[in-house]
């Protein structure tokens, strides 16, 4: 549940004199979105975006003249100047919970992963926090079935469920008990077999009293 | 060979009763005594498939053979599971018996023998009833009651043996043949195009429609994927849709249709609702896209379908829509 397996490390970071024209190749030539800006020290300073870059570039319907005068201006123009200072960061100790809620709620692609002393270790990115979800959900791991089984409202669903796929070796890898939305009373549970043997599932599911939800 | 009822091959032996999987296993023997049965009593005289069906025993394949797709350490690990006596490889779906060995060399094998026959010229297509299935086998991996890719095989071979580079697999199993999939996902020679349950809802948790191949092979793999209930008019579509449209572009020099009947709605190991109908239609189909593409070289292998009697029903009618070409495109 850690960032810190799940996060790009090392990862590259430039000073804030780099030029805008440098910053903007980097990104291009390394297929990267987000370059945190540190000092000599390695604190962070801000983050310079693809999006801030192409922004600072002049605009296509601009005459010629104030075009050329702009690019020129740009090329001694360091990123200190566009990036942003106001950055979230995660602790490297943050869980993949953290993360999801800041990225959710700041509504930004990627956060900086720092130390204890503000220097960066690495960045992590929504592409990373759905890889990471994905391996908790086992999501396309092969030789696997999902099933959605309705909770029956009697006492201790999970421990029944297990021991009755357990008795019968039915190997299960997730086992997930969610309120559903539609529903507020309504529990769906999730299980993850690995069997082909669906209909062996769905038979030892309905001697414990359990059906699967077929309308999820 | 314009109007004269046409044969078609049947790859048929006891032998293959004899892979056993224990006690309550839905891939049992009784799958194939079922179809068996029904088929002798609907090819003999004065019945439907009377002289229609010109039956063939399998063949092993060979160990160069089955090296086009399997691991060397794999196929000595299975064969000494079986010889030990233990009872299921690599998983406990994959139950087997002393005989489960030899048996898949067979069914990887009938396909081999059904391509011979059919390079031989005279015959529009051919089925091989052959258990244990095939599409769920990998590299070095038995997985869903598959040991041994009789697809995958038989596609090297036709490409190997005979030289027919681009061949096509259409596997309408319910369940997504992963194992094909992945045997031609560099392949831009062999196209695999599958028509299943949503992984979403289904074994194998493969299949998804962004699966497209990868490297050479990108655009090769085609994966259709069906939400559960859906029945004989969503396979219908997908075929003017989807599967028309690709095998045109591909224009295959051979076609190979992974015969699942599982789809069918009162097969309990999907949640798919086909007809059985659907497999006459089905049948039509691929006679109509061999005569178009690869005239005499179409080649069906038996996948899933796991209720006996249902499945010998199906069988027949997807021989009955072979036979009867083209009428409905």
């Amino acid at each position: 549940m850690n960032i810190k397996q799940y996060m790009s490390a090392p990862v590259l970071t430039i000073s804030p004199e780099m030029t805008i024209p440098d910053a903007r190749e980097l990104l291009r030539a390394r297929d990267f979105r987000h370059l945190p800006v540190v000092d000599e020290n390695g604190q962070l300073l801000g983050i310079v975006t693809d999006r801030d870059l192409r922004s600072a570039y002049p605009s296509t319907v601009l005459c010629d003249e104030r075009s050329q005068a702009r690019l020129a201006a740009l090329k001694k123009t360091p990123v200190s100047e566009i990036m942003s200072r106001e950055t979230y960061t995660l602790p490297v100790e943050a869980t993949i919970d953290d993360a999801l809620l800041i990225l959710d709620r700041q509504k930004v692609g990627a956060l900086p992963v720092v130390d204890e002393n503000g220097a960066v270790l690495g960045m992590f990115s929504i592409r990373d926090l759905i890889r990471a979800y994905r391996g908790l959900f086992g999501l396309g791991e092969r030789g696997s079935a999902m099933l959605a089984i309705e909770d029956d409202g009697r006492p201790r669903p999970l421990s029944r469920l297990c021991a009755a796929l357990e008795a019968a070796d039915i190997h299960f890898t997730r086992l997930l008990k969610a309120k559903q939305k539609t529903d507020d009373e309504h529990f769906i549970i999730y299980l993850r077999v690995t069997t082909y043997n669906l209909s062996a599932v769905r038979k030892i599911l309905a001697a414990a009293g359990f059906f699967e939800k077929t309308d999820h | 060979m314009s109007t004269a009822k046409q044969a078609l091959l049947l790859v048929s032996d006891q032998e293959f009763l004899q892979h056993h999987t224990g006690r309550d296993h839905p891939e049992s023997p009784q799958r194939l005594q079922a179809v068996i049965e029904r088929l002798e009593t609907s090819s003999a005289p004065g019945n439907p498939l009377a002289d229609s069906l010109r039956i063939i025993p399998a063949r092993a394949a060979g160990r160069e053979e089955l090296l086009t797709v399997h691991d060397e350490n794999y196929l000595l690990r299975f064969e000494e599971t079986a010889l030990s006596g233990r009872s299921y490889l690599d998983h406990p779906d994959n139950q087997m018996s002393y005989d489960s060995y030899r048996i898949a060399l067979l069914a990887a094998g009938a396909g081999l023998a059904a391509i011979d026959r059919l390079e031989e010229g005279g015959q529009s297509a051919a089925l091989a009833l052959v258990r244990p299935p095939g599409h769920h086998a990998e590299r070095a991996a038995a997985l869903g009651f598959c040991f041994l890719n009789n697809a995958a095989v038989a596609a090297r071979y036709w490409q190997q043996r005979h030289q027919r580079q681009r061949i096509m697999i259409i596997d309408w199993d319910a369940h997504h043949g992963n194992g094909i999939q992945a045997a031609f996902e560099e392949d831009p020679d062999v196209f695999y195009l599958s028509i299943h349950e949503h992984p979403t809802w289904s074994f194998p948790g493969t299949g998804w429609s962004e699966e497209r191949g990868s490297g050479p092979g990108r655009g090769a793999t085609l994966n259709l994927p069906l939400r559960p209930g859906s029945g004989d008019e969503q396979v219908m579509r997908l075929i003017n849709e989807k599967v028309n449209p690709a095998l045109a572009m591909f224009a295959p020099e051979a076609l190979i249709i992974g015969a699942g009947f599982d789809g069918h709605r009162d097969d309990d190991m999907s949640g798919l609702a086909y007809s059985s109908e659907i497999y006459r239609h089905l049948g039509r189909c691929a006679a109509a896209w061999a005569a178009q593409f690869c005239p005499g070289r179409l080649l069906s292998l038996l996948e899933g379908g796991y209720q006996p009697e249902l499945l010998a029903l199906c069988v027949e009618n997807y021989l009955d829509g072979l036979l009867k070409r083209g009428s409905d495109l």
